[in-house]
């Protein structure tokens, strides 16, 4: 029996609309997310009391003392769904890590279910005043005493501990990882609506950075933003009658059951066998080889996950990402490169949680990347988040 | 000695205090022994498997009832990564930046591993592999924090 998905390219992306992307936008959050639901729902070529279903990922991703209120630092679907103006009968919130990943996979459920016909699906980020992961705890109760007491807190040091397991395990230079973060940046500054429009980074500024949690520096590390994005998900034969034309949604996988640890910390050993099966998964249910991709968007919250996913994907053997990356073979602009990170991903936009990689993916197989358009992009691959925890989707332009 | 017995001074004018552990029903003995500057662990009573932290369920034979107690280790390890922190997110750090921790294997069980402060400083000769043994900080009056220092580097 295969492991594919009876719904692969059953669903497709229909439409998507993106709010600007900025440290703080003066507008309440809720507000924005349901502006920008409007527009993805007028971009797919609907009008609201069509979409009956709404999905939202709503995790607030803070270490820091920030209470998390709906509406305001968080939106969720029931919030949005009840100000929307109609009577969606489907509505639901993925609150899990991979936020993307696993919201897609809860309105291509729905749609391949007939719980809903058509499904707008968002993510609203916030950035609250204050330092993003601060947090005045005087007491650490519950499993905050295992690490908190020690000074192990917070995803910089979550991040830095498997990235310096790789540069040591493999020999790799720290300066290596300039070739990831000037081609984000450098996408990133051609999209109008990114936190870094017309601010592309090289690599002697990436180099005079600081280091934050050594060997992580401060340009590896995606900017907190206030942002927006949504897209419209229908089922295959309803989106051939839209405007656009449809990405088919062929297969999605989330890190399944990573070993046990203490919070937020995250060896190499872990990220990679988890990532192994989240990979394994992802083809099967996609019912794809490897090798067919030819728009791998990888996740760049933090710039080592673009290293894990490459060798996790096989484009490289293990321990060789650091020497793949150079020498432009992950430029987007030439036509031998791997695109990783054509759409900018979260170093080059901002923090959007796996928005840029699909946005990407959809805009790409649906031929509207404008001046970013790819002659050859037929087969994507969306990630998000650590590879043992997070997810991935594979889009395709063509269903098969 | 001096390392493991190394004193906060959290008491001087105007510095913050570290957070505290609050100890529960289940990490008491882990804090008890922490403040007498002794390292046990919880073991599963079921399969004999050490877990950091205890849970609930055994993460190793997945017993529902692990009735995990605690037993004295050798505090002994080999370090796997480690990473040097430059800002402090939490009270009672800004004073310590920056500082090095460490990701240690214990060499009571494969992949057992813990994360603390390497008290040696943030120069010290820290590499794959080095050995390391626990040394405990003492943050508050009856209260110490399990860290690391780097084996023969004094
Ligand atoms: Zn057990």
């Amino acid at each position: 029996m295969s492991g594919r998905f009876a719904a692969s390219n059953k669903v497709a992306v229909a439409g998507y609309a993106h709010s600007d992307v900025r440290r703080h936008i003066s507008r309440p959050l809720g507000a924005l997310a349901l502006d920008t639901v409007r527009n993805a729902i007028a971009d797919a070529g609907l009008r609201p009391e069509q979409v009956d279903g709404v999905v939202a990922a709503s995790l607030f991703p803070t270490s820091g003392s920030h209470a998390a209120a709906d509406g305001v630092s968080t939106v969720t679907a029931g919030w949005l769904a009840q100000r929307l103006g109609t009577d969606p009968r489907y509505v639901s919130s993925f609150q899990g890590i991979g936020q993307i990943p696993g919201a897609v996979a809860t309105a291509v459920n729905a749609i391949a279910a007939g719980a809903a016909d058509h499904v707008v699906m968002f993510r609203a980020l916030h950035n609250p005043v204050g330092r993003y992961h601060a947090n005045t705890m005087r007491e650490a109760a519950g499993i905050d005493q295992w690490t908190v007491p020690q000074g192990f807190f917070g995803p910089l040091s979550m991040i830095g501990l498997p990235y310096n397991e790789y540069l040591q395990r493999y020999g790799a230079d720290r300066e290596s990882m300039a070739a990831v973060v000037v081609e984000a940046r450098k996408n990133g500054a051609r999209i109008p609506w990114s936190y870094w429009y017309e601010r592309p980074l090289t690599t002697e500024e990436y180099l005079a950075a600081p280091m934050i949690s050594d060997p992580v520096r401060r340009f590896d590390c995606d900017i907190p933003v206030d942002g927006v994005a949504a897209f419209v998900l229908t089922s295959a034969e309803r989106a051939r009658d839209l405007p656009h034309r449809p990405v088919y949604v062929s297969g999605y996988a989330g890190g399944a059951s990573a070993a046990r640890r203490l919070p937020l910390h995250w060896p190499l050993d872990d990220i990679m066998t988890g990532g192994e099966a989240t990979v394994r998964r992802l083809f099967e249910h996609a019912g794809v080889k490897p090798e067919e991709v030819d728009l791998p968007q990888l996740y760049d919250g933090f710039s080592p996950f673009v290293y894990f996913w490459l060798e996790l994907l096989g484009f490289c053997p293990r321990g060789e990402a650091h020497r793949f990356v150079q020498d432009g073979r992950i430029d987007a602009d030439r036509p031998d490169g791997l695109p990783v990170l054509s759409g900018g991903g979260a170093l080059g936009n901002g923090r959007m949680h796996g928005v840029p990689q699909m946005l990407e993916c959809y805009l790409q197989l649906s031929g509207r990347a404008g001046e970013r358009q790819r002659d050859r992009a037929t087969v994507a691959v969306a990630c998000q988040s650590s590879p043992h925890y997070g997810g991935a989707v594979v889009y395709s332009a063509a269903p098969f | 000695m001096t390392a493991s017995r190394e004193t906060e001074s959290a008491t001087e004018p105007g510095a913050a205090a570290r957070p505290v552990p609050v100890p529960d029903d289940l990490s008491a003995p882990y804090w008890a022994a922490a403040a007498e500057h002794r390292l046990v662990l919880a073991r599963c009573s079921a399969c004999a498997a050490f877990a950091i932290p205890p849970d609930q369920i055994c993460p190793h034979c997945h017993s529902t009832t692990p009735g995990f107690a605690f037993e004295p280790v050798s505090g002994r390890g080999r370090v796997r990564s480690w990473t040097t922190i430059r800002q402090a997110f939490l009270p009672g750090f800004d004073r310590h930046v920056p500082f090095v921790l460490v990701d240690v294997e214990l060499v009571e069980q494969e992949e057992l591993r813990m994360v603390g402060r390497l008290l040696d400083g943030p120069d010290a000769p820290v590499r794959l592999g080095a050995s390391v043994r626990a040394a405990f900080e003492d943050i508050a009056p009856g209260v110490a924090v399990p860290a690391f220092v780097l084996e023969g580097a004094r």
